[in-house]
């Protein structure tokens, strides 16, 4: 017999695991979300499954029904993600938690412990988009919504009572700070956006809060074009015509889905030379890579992607470090009550078969009783002999029970010990 | 006493340099303001100096190679300190300090006595065309800084290596824009010392271009400035060739000024006469 049949686990892989060629072919796209959903849910021991798809980490997180089969059935299920992408070893890149590893790890990404840049607060909303999804494709149940839940409101904690939020540097402040490097200032520089993705919207804003005026977006569908331009306050550009725009733009965006080069060296050679060399700073900042890598070889062409950005972002680690502890036993907090929770899960049903069990014992042998040997027995004695029999099953069981609920603060890991050896010695699994 | 003074004086400029390197590597943000104020507390020092020792001799200071490096220093620094009002270029005068403390310094391993003005140099065209030609040199030296910072700058972005240091350095965008405004100061200057080099070379050689070895440095120099900013106005040229080209052409400047007598004698006065 199998152990606990309620464990949770994480499989994934971020920008510290995976270098981002193996993260981008992994990654889901927006659209494709629902249906590999559908697909992670079809797996035999996965019960529950939210997938977790972002710039700097693709993670799958499930509540499963047996963690070992789980863990090989997730990779599968990533490799089949990658497959089109020619063979690749994801097992070097990726890692698993189960139980209350797990449910720490994530309580450390939504806290944005584990982010890029420590502290960033557009995990949060990420994690809740996807935990969104998952709940319309109908693989979230009982488990995961509470994991969830109890997630968000983790990250809230540590957001107001550790300093790390307010130190925090987001990935588009990172790139602010650099093209602060680059020019001496924005408000006569243009901005080129390349695709509708969400950082690359949450950049154009940042940059528009520090002083940009002028915005292009352009998107392979120009509906998306439109939209975000609107809300951007930007001037929409047909994805074809976009080249031709591209010498005007002195930060240029890339956040498109597509999986191929958009600019390549050549173009951005040419475009400079109309410019007359003045600088340019593009930013990779999608899933997928939009620039040619051979641009930064150019002179006075500047291009990050979101790996080197991470490596911006080490620079200010050393300052958070003790904010970082702080929030951490937030979390180690937070997972214990989990934990509770979740063994609470496995308790209280064990607990009400339990009694279950003894009453329906008592019950009968007092009917069998009552219509034999004790048939003379008057309605007072009857009463009685009722209370003494309840009474002396109460008193049996408020041994077990006490112990069962943890009332006895002492190690974690009796309470499941105790549930399963319960289950066994009583037959109490069926039903 | 102005030599003394002129001891103070690197004295100071060492003191500034100091400052100015704790400023930028030991990430001190107290000593930013204080560091151009010790330098220009060298400056003044400086001056009186320069002063003192042209009131004791009638004629500006400036003949001798060691009086010339002095000279030279000094305006540098003038420089440097009209550049910081303006744009606050505070690691700049990491550069410049130094420099500054080293030209001194090695004034005193040269002659010492002030002597009298050989009389072919009595002229009212020496302190004009000595001026104007240093003035030019010495926006070229600020030039050379700037574009020394701008290389390391524009390394570190390419490289994605992110150091605290870079903190310390101005945008790209602004120390390119300053490169190409010394560019525009130093041309024009260096034009003119050319020009009242000739008009002297005529009044007192007899004729305005006798190509001179020194005549003919200066050409190529003049010439490979001009080409400079020429590209820079029309052609686009900007940014790391630019400061390349910048620091380039202050080296050969430079060791002209240091070597370039030695190796081709030359009628021009002054320095190694």
């Amino acid at each position: 017999m199998k152990p606990a049949s309620k464990d949770i686990v994480i499989v994934g892989m971020n920008h510290r695991s995976a270098p981002i060629e193996i993260r981008e072919s992994v990654a889901f796209e927006d659209s494709y979300v629902r249906e590999a959903l559908g697909r992670l849910h079809g797996y035999p021991s996965i019960q529950e499954g939210v997938i977790l798809s972002t710039c700097n980490r693709v993670e799958v997180i499930a509540s499963v029904s047996d963690a070992s089969a789980a863990f090989n059935e997730i990779k599968s299920f990533l490799t089949q993600q990658r497959a089109h992408r020619g063979p690749a070893n994801l097992e070097d890149h990726v890692y698993t938690f189960c139980g209350a590893d797990a449910v720490r790890h994530l309580f450390r990404v939504a806290a944005s412990l584990d982010s890029m840049v420590v502290g960033e607060p557009q995990i949060l909303g990420q994690l809740k988009g996807y935990y969104d999804a998952a709940q319309q494709a109908g693989t979230v149940g009982a488990i995961l919504h509470r994991l969830f839940h109890r997630s968000f409101s983790v990250a809230k904690r540590v957001r107001t009572e550790t300093g790390i939020a307010s130190r925090a540097v987001s990935v588009s402040s990172v790139a602010v700070d650099l093209a602060r490097r680059i020019f001496d200032r924005f408000d006569d520089k243009t901005v080129m956006l390349i695709g509708a993705g969400k950082m690359g919207d949450l950049m154009a804003r940042h940059l528009q809060r520090n002083g940009v005026h002028s915005l292009m977006v352009t998107n392979r569908t120009f509906e998306r074009a439109l939209e975000l331009a609107a809300k951007i306050h930007g001037s929409p550009i047909l994805f074809e015509d976009f080249p031709r725009y591209l010498k005007m733009a002195d930060l240029v965006i890339g956040c498109a889905s597509a999986a191929e080069i958009l600019v390549d060296a050549e173009t951005v050679e040419k475009v400079l030379r109309e410019r007359k060399q003045r600088a340019m700073f593009f930013i990779d900042i999608g899933d997928r890579r939009n620039f040619d890598p051979r641009i930064n070889e150019l002179d006075n062409v500047y291009l990050y992607n979101i790996d080197d950005l991470k490596g911006v972002a080490e620079e200010n680690l050393s300052e958070r470090s003790s904010e970082a502890t702080k929030a951490e036993e937030i979390i180690s907090e937070e997972v214990q009550n989990f934990g509770r929770w979740i063994n609470g899960l496995e308790q209280v049903p064990t607990i009400t078969a339990l009694r279950q069990r003894f009453e329906d014992i008592r019950r009968k042998e007092m009917e069998k009783s009552l219509k034999g040997s004790l048939r003379e027995l008057s309605e007072q004695q009857r009463q009685a002999l009722e209370d003494m029999t309840a009474a002396m099953v109460n008193k049996m069981l408020h041994g077990p029970i006490a112990r069962l609920k943890g009332n006895d603060e002492g190690e974690d890991n009796d309470e499941t010990l105790y549930v399963a050896a319960l289950k066994r010695l009583f037959d109490l699994e069926e039903k | 006493m102005d030599i003394l003074l002129l001891k103070l004086t690197a004295v100071v400029y060492l003191f500034a340099t100091g400052s100015f390197l704790t400023y930028v590597f030991l990430l001190k943000d107290s000593v930013s303001k204080l560091s151009p104020w010790i330098l220009f507390c060298g400056f003044a020092v400086h001056t009186l100096a320069l002063t003192i020792r042209f009131f004791q001799t009638g004629f500006a200071g400036i003949v001798e190679f060691r009086e010339a490096l002095s000279f030279f220093a000094w305006l540098m620094v003038a420089g440097y300190l009209l550049v910081q009002l303006k744009y606050r270029l505070t690691v700049l005068g990491s550069i410049i300090a130094p420099l500054a403390f080293l030209m001194t310094l090695a004034a005193f391993a040269f002659g010492a006595d002030p002597g009298e003005l050989p009389p072919g140099l009595q002229s009212f065209w020496l302190p004009v065309h000595v001026t104007l030609a240093f003035l030019g040199n010495a926006a070229f030296a600020l030039a050379f800084g700037v574009s020394l910072i701008y290389l390391l700058q524009e390394h570190h972005l390419k490289h994605k290596k992110m150091t605290s240091l870079m903190k310390r350095f101005p945008s790209l965008e602004s120390l390119d824009r300053l490169n190409y405004v010394l560019l525009v100061w130093g041309f024009p200057l260096m034009t003119l010392g050319i020009l009242s080099g000739s008009l002297w070379a005529g009044t007192h050689w007899g004729n305005y271009w006798s190509w001179d070895p020194r005549q003919i440095s200066s050409g190529i120099a003049w010439l490979f400035y001009g080409a400079l900013l020429h590209g820079r106005i029309t052609a686009g040229l900007r940014g790391r060739k630019a400061a390349l080209l910048t620091m380039f052409g202050f080296c050969v400047v430079l060791s002209y000024f240091l070597l370039g007598d030695q190796v081709f004698p030359s009628r021009h006065g002054g320095t190694f006469e």
